[in-house]
């Protein structure tokens, strides 16, 4: 079940430059592991104390992930990942 | 000699400051406010401009420094104003954005910032004399403040690729914060994280989708000025009373603020000491230091010296930014990894426009203050260095044992400064001092909300810019008491403490129950093509207006805005432009679109065009 991923262009040194990567995952989670599995160190980006780093917006087609089920929001077939930085305050 | 309340005692202000073009009253106003409250006497000469006002700076046993605070750049005296440097700047284009189209801020913003500048540019040339230099004349100009203001704006629609095209009006002026309660009550809310958010929405029953687009919509503001809300959120809140809602907040950890009315805020305890000293508070360090010990000179007032940056976001960094632009040697920490704020599009070399906007001239260090080898590194760095800043949360330094006092062991002679929020009342730092709940607080929101078509304040960083002008303005200041009088110390700043300075007047005339003089013309007036701004500040400007228009205009101001728009309907905001300036009235097109600014020959001098269209320094040394 391929995901499509949108890879921001700070993560793209450890995706060999990729823009867009395609992976296999049911849940965010997994879809993050096997992501490591790929391309080492993108998850430690990505999490932290195994939860979503909070400088990190993670959405499933268009919904933030936080607002879903978070790591355990489940992907289907077709669906559009994308990972973007985010920074609340000014 | 008691330096601490009056850190500039010793110095004056002499030149133009009774005798002033109309257009500059407001910033001369605040030059004045500030000079005060500094400690500088002012003393009155006869020297004016029809393009702005001169005044010298005299420090003890220093040449005058000749202070030009002019309208545009290059002194040009085509009709500047608080009003038309908005409108030529794009400052009203960002501002409208999310307020219903191009409008005036509705607060003398530009003539704050530029106020604040030309006193820091006098401060940093005295320093630059006192440690060998020649600077003798510093030019600031009402165009220059307003393009560093809008400079994240500005690379953000600049850059080649996937530029922003964000035009005003382009969201709704109602679906976006702040938000109004079943009872009337209109009201900002705060939270840096997620959780918080969605805990809240999930307890008014919103679906978490709607909840996770609301939270898109909240991180968008501090970016782009645009927050546009679902509907459904804001219908939600409209149902239930602001009472209820402040229960619901405190239940999901948000923080929450009623926009409150200058009258408010003039019965705050803290408001009496910031209108008395300034957005500044100095404490006393080590005194006894050389007095003109700092080493290393150059073209610039501050080359040379060496200034740490331990900030986030837009206030810390812009105050770093600042010092970079006056010479100093600007080494900014950051966590291991970089500042996320680097990778937020769009991006140019892999970083994020925005963040170069304000980082360009610094070197980067990487590392964690909150490990112990962190922590010596800093004290290593700090030792070396002439300046230390940060803008940590209340409390963190302390915490972290790198105060004033931490720093100030390893280095006497160091000026330690802060860059807060909310400033020295305590009760208010359970909320997240940010720019929009400061705006709330403060009474600035009620006064933009006036000019604009939303109920509240900008959500262009009003006072994240204005606090960072202000915290730079501090230290210059503080480096300055350093060489005249050989006293280091820690200087506080914050975005309350900006805001108040921002509404000083009025404030002040509220408390003196005096009505403060506005202008009698300041609108923004939709012509055969483009809109337009015109500004008259006294009676014999509306006279030459009526003449200009050959048309009657009635004194009352809705009658008279009707007619107005009808002589204006004949020609379009180019034609009308250059036929006002030839009546010698402050009158500019409205700049709508940010990525033809630099097309305008009056603000070209302020900018320079690389990767992304960049505020250049707002100071000009000879």
């Amino acid at each position: 079940m391929p995901i499509s991923v949108s890879i921001p262009t700070l993560l793209r040194p450890l995706t060999q430059d990729q823009k867009r990567i395609e992976v296999e995952g049911a849940t965010v989670r997994e879809l993050i592991e096997r992501m490591d599995n790929q391309y080492p160190g993108i998850k430690q980006r990505l999490l932290d104390g195994g939860e979503m780093h909070r400088f990190v917006n993670v959405y499933v087609n268009d919904d933030d992930i936080r607002f879903v089920d978070n790591l355990g929001t489940v992907l289907k077939d077709g669906d559009n990942v994308t990972i973007l930085p985010a920074v609340a305050g000014g | 000699m008691n330096t601490t309340a009056l850190p500039l005692k010793g110095c004056t202000l002499a030149g133009a400051i009774t005798s002033i073009p109309p257009c500059f009253t407001p910033a001369v106003s605040s030059l004045r406010h500030q000079a005060r409250a500094l400690g500088v006497d002012l003393s009155h000469g006869a020297a004016t401009s029809t393009s702005g006002v001169v005044f010298d700076f005299l420090a003890p046993g220093l040449d005058p420094i000749a202070t030009h605070l002019l309208g545009w750049a290059d002194g040009r005296p085509d009709g500047a104003s608080e009003l038309t440097v908005q409108a030529a700047s794009g400052l009203m284009a960002v501002h409208g954005r999310a307020s219903g189209g191009a409008r005036p801020l509705g607060v003398d913003y530009v003539s704050t910032l530029a106020a604040s500048l030309a006193l820091q540019g006098s401060c940093a040339a005295a320093v630059g004399q006192l440690r060998g230099g020649g600077h003798r004349r510093v030019d600031v100009s009402l165009a220059g403040a307003a393009s560093l203001a809008i400079g994240q704006y500005l690379a953000d629609a600049t850059v080649s690729e996937g530029a922003e095209r964000l035009l005003p009006g382009c969201t709704s002026p109602h679906d976006r914060p702040p938000f109004t309660s079943a009872d009337g009550v209109v009201f900002e809310m705060e939270t840096l994280d997620a959780e918080p958010w969605r805990r809240f929405w999930s307890g008014l029953g919103i679906p978490g989708e709607l909840a996770g687009k609301g939270w898109s919509a909240f991180l968008l503001r501090y970016a782009k000025a645009v927050s546009p809300m679902p509907a459904e959120l804001m219908e939600a809140l409209s149902r239930l009373p602001y009472a209820l809602i402040a229960e619901y907040c405190a239940e999901a950890g948000l923080s929450i603020c009623p926009l409150r009315s200058l009258s408010e805020r003039l019965q705050d305890d803290d408001l009496p000491l910031l209108l008395e000293q300034g957005p500044w508070h100095f404490t006393p360090g080590s005194s006894g230091l050389a007095t003109t010990g700092l080493g290393g000179r150059g073209d610039l007032p501050l080359s040379g010296l060496k200034v740490i940056e331990s900030c986030r976001r837009i206030q810390g960094p812009l105050a770093g930014h600042l010092m970079a632009l006056l010479g100093a040697e600007v080494i900014r920490i950051e966590l291991p990894g970089g500042d996320p704020l680097r990778g937020m599009p769009p991006l140019v070399d892999g970083c994020s426009v925005r963040f170069d906007a304000l980082n360009r001239h610094k070197e980067v260090c990487e590392l964690d203050i909150k490990s112990a080898r962190g922590r010596t590194e800093l004290l290593e760095l700090a030792s070396q260095a002439d300046v230390f800043l940060h803008n940590w949360a209340p409390g963190k330094a302390a915490e972290l044992n790198l105060d004033h006092t931490d720093l100030a062991r390893v280095n006497p002679a160091l000026i330690y400064a802060y860059a807060g929020g909310w400033g020295d009342d305590c009760r208010l730092h359970a909320m997240p001092g940010t720019d929009f709940m400061v705006q709330a607080h403060s009474g600035v929101a009620r006064q933009i909300a006036r000019r604009s078509a939303s109920a509240g304040g900008s959500l262009f960083t009003v006072l994240d810019v204005l606090g960072g002008v202000v915290a730079a303005q501090g230290i210059s200041v503080a480096l300055l008491k350093r060489c005249l009088y050989g006293e280091a110390g820690r200087v506080d700043s914050s975005l309350l403490g900006a805001a108040t300075l921002l509404c000083s007047a009025e404030l002040q005339a509220l408390r003196d129950g005096k009505a403060l003089a506005q202008p009698l013309v300041a609108g923004v007036y939709p012509t055969a093509a483009g809109l337009l701004a015109i500004e008259c500040r006294d009676s014999e400007e509306v006279k030459r207006l009526r003449y200009a228009l050959d048309y009657p205009l009635d004194t009352e101001p809705v009658l008279r805005d009707e007619q107005i728009v009808r002589c204006l309907a004949s020609h379009d905001m180019w034609a009308w432009q250059d036929h006002l300036r030839e009546s010698g009235l402050a009158a500019s097109a409205v700049r709508e679109d940010l990525s033809a600014v630099h097309e305008d020959e009056r603000i070209t001098p302020c900018l320079r065009t690389e990767a992304y269209t960049q505020a250049k320094s707002p100071w000009s040394f000879t």
